[in-house]
């Protein structure tokens, strides 16, 4: 055991000996600008600008790592072919959290440890902070970033279909300048987004819900600090005074390609008595909207049947509040 | 080739390695610094243990590059005794049998003493959260969380 990992260890720091050689040159060749090259094979600036101009350069062939509970585990047998790291964790300026009057702003490196403990989060974003809790274990939450669970983009990311409720924005910079886009437009695809090979994730900004909200946030999964999530629901509605709801949204995790809200039930749920809801109907629109795949996690039917069990159940817990 | 200079404090003492940009925190422990406590399992952040404290904070050390490491503070299950004296934790996981073949065990440790620092008198429930990341094949669990319940007693009378 011990003589084996002393091998691998030593054939790693080989091959990425060759490696590393094409990874100095190419960037340089390729891209040549004027960014000094202290140790081209690991870069970890400490101000975001600095970042921004590596990112702007090295594009897809720097690989961005944060707390790595993603990308240590995708290049777990491909570690030696990384040419080229941009380090993230020393910019300080991409971990605060701050709360305006209108908005809570969230750095992308804050961890899901911090969200998870963060009173006022919880308070102000429950969905948010329960699903950061849930996320792996407590190991993965103290690395795990809330920029990296997005910028993964796996359909199954614990913290999206909350964000997509919240209808948070994402902030993308680049040397270029900064844009925001709508939570619901970043995912287009399993692993996939509409982020470019020079912009870099920096804020997270979700407008404050109003105060009569309740929200229901629901995981299934196999295994409780299982990695991954076969299905996630975040619920949320605005009712006022006369159980009325004035507004609804409901996103889901891993039960299509993408994080997605199912307008079909928010439109059903709006203007609606709460006392009213027939939780079947929405069991089903539910059920409709979704279009689930197969996998080792669960199969489709499974998929729909508990979609469409968890949307009563949750209904049913906000009816009789 | 580049390679990374990391300074850091590994069980109370500064330490200084050049490594690869790729080597894992499990690694150097284990080859560079002989400290052959931290075990992998599954090198995927599933299994728990190679479970370390960083910051203050219960981590996998295979998914952390040890270029990551760069002025911070890192503890192995080597450091929890103080000289001959067992930590309360592994005190404890002696007293009530919650070692059988023992791989586990280093990480199972150290995600309970990442959890004592900072709740004295954690719940049952509590207990078992911190260690979800963590499996063991031969325990059954349970004595492991009544090791950790009664070390936390331990620790909260003295
Ligand atoms: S070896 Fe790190 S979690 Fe299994
Ligand atoms: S004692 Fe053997 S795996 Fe836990």
């Amino acid at each position: 055991m011990m003589k084996n990992s002393r091998q691998n260890a030593s054939n790693r720091q080989e091959n990425f000996g060759e490696n590393s050689k094409k990874g100095q040159k190419e960037p340089e060749q390729v891209l040549g600008q004027n960014v000094p090259i202290g140790s081209a094979d690991y870069l970890a600036p400490e101000s975001l600008n600095k970042a921004l101009e590596y990112r702007s350069r090295y594009g897809y062939k720097a690989v961005v790592i944060a707390g790595g509970t993603d990308i240590m585990v995708d290049y777990f047998e491909k570690l030696p072919e990384v040419t080229s790291w941009l380090d993230l964790t020393k910019i300080s300026a991409l971990k605060n959290i701050e709360i305006t009057r209108e908005e809570i702003i969230i750095g992308s490196l804050v961890t899901h440890l911090e969200i998870a403990r963060n009173e006022e989060l919880k308070k102000y974003l429950p969905l948010l902070a329960a699903a950061s809790s849930e996320v792996g274990s407590w190991q993965i939450q103290s690395r795990g970033t809330i920029g990296g669970n997005i910028v993964t983009s796996s359909p199954a990311g614990d913290t999206l279909a909350p964000l997509l409720a919240y209808q948070a924005r994402f902030v993308l910079a680049s040397t270029e300048g900064e844009r925001e886009v709508a939570a619901e437009e970043f995912f287009v695809g399993p692993k996939d987004n509409i982020m470019e090979p020079q912009e870099l994730l920096t804020k997270i900004i979700i407008p404050h819900p109003p105060e009569n909200t309740i929200s229901r946030w629901w995981k299934v999964g196999k295994r409780k600090a299982m990695i991954i999530s076969s299905l996630t629901m975040a619920l949320l509605l605005e009712v006022n005074k006369n159980d009325r709801i004035q507004s609804a949204r409901a996103a889901y995790g891993a039960v299509a390609p993408t994080p997605l809200r199912l307008e079909s039930l928010e439109e059903y749920l709006t203007d609606k008595d709460l006392q009213e809801v027939e939780l079947k109907k929405a069991g089903n629109l539910a059920e409709e909207a979704i279009s689930p795949i197969s996998d080792i996690r669960g199969t489709e039917e499974y998929r729909r049947q508990v979609t469409r069990d968890i949307t009563i159940e949750a209904l049913r817990e906000m009816q009789q509040r | 080739m580049s390679e990374i200079k990391v300074e850091f404090t590994l069980n109370d003492n500064k330490e200084s390695v050049v490594v690869p940009a790729e080597e894992r925190l499990l690694d150097t422990l284990r080859e560079r610094f002989d400290l052959t406590g931290t075990k992998e399992g599954c090198g995927v952040g599933e299994c728990g243990a190679c479970t370390v404290i960083l910051d203050g904070e219960a981590v996998n050390s295979c998914l952390v590059p040890t270029a990551q490491v760069d002025g911070r503070q890192v503890r192995t299950v080597e450091g929890l005794a103080e000289g001959d004296e067992l930590d309360p934790l592994q005190q404890s996981f002696i007293d009530h049998q919650a070692v059988q073949c023992g791989f586990c065990t280093p990480g199972m440790l150290m995600s309970a003493r990442a959890l004592l620092d900072k709740n004295t008198s954690p719940t049952e429930e509590e207990i078992k959260t911190a260690l979800d990341g963590n499996l063991c094949r031969c325990t059954g669990y349970k004595q492991i969380v009544d090791a950790v319940e009664a070390a936390a007693k331990k620790e909260e009378r003295e």
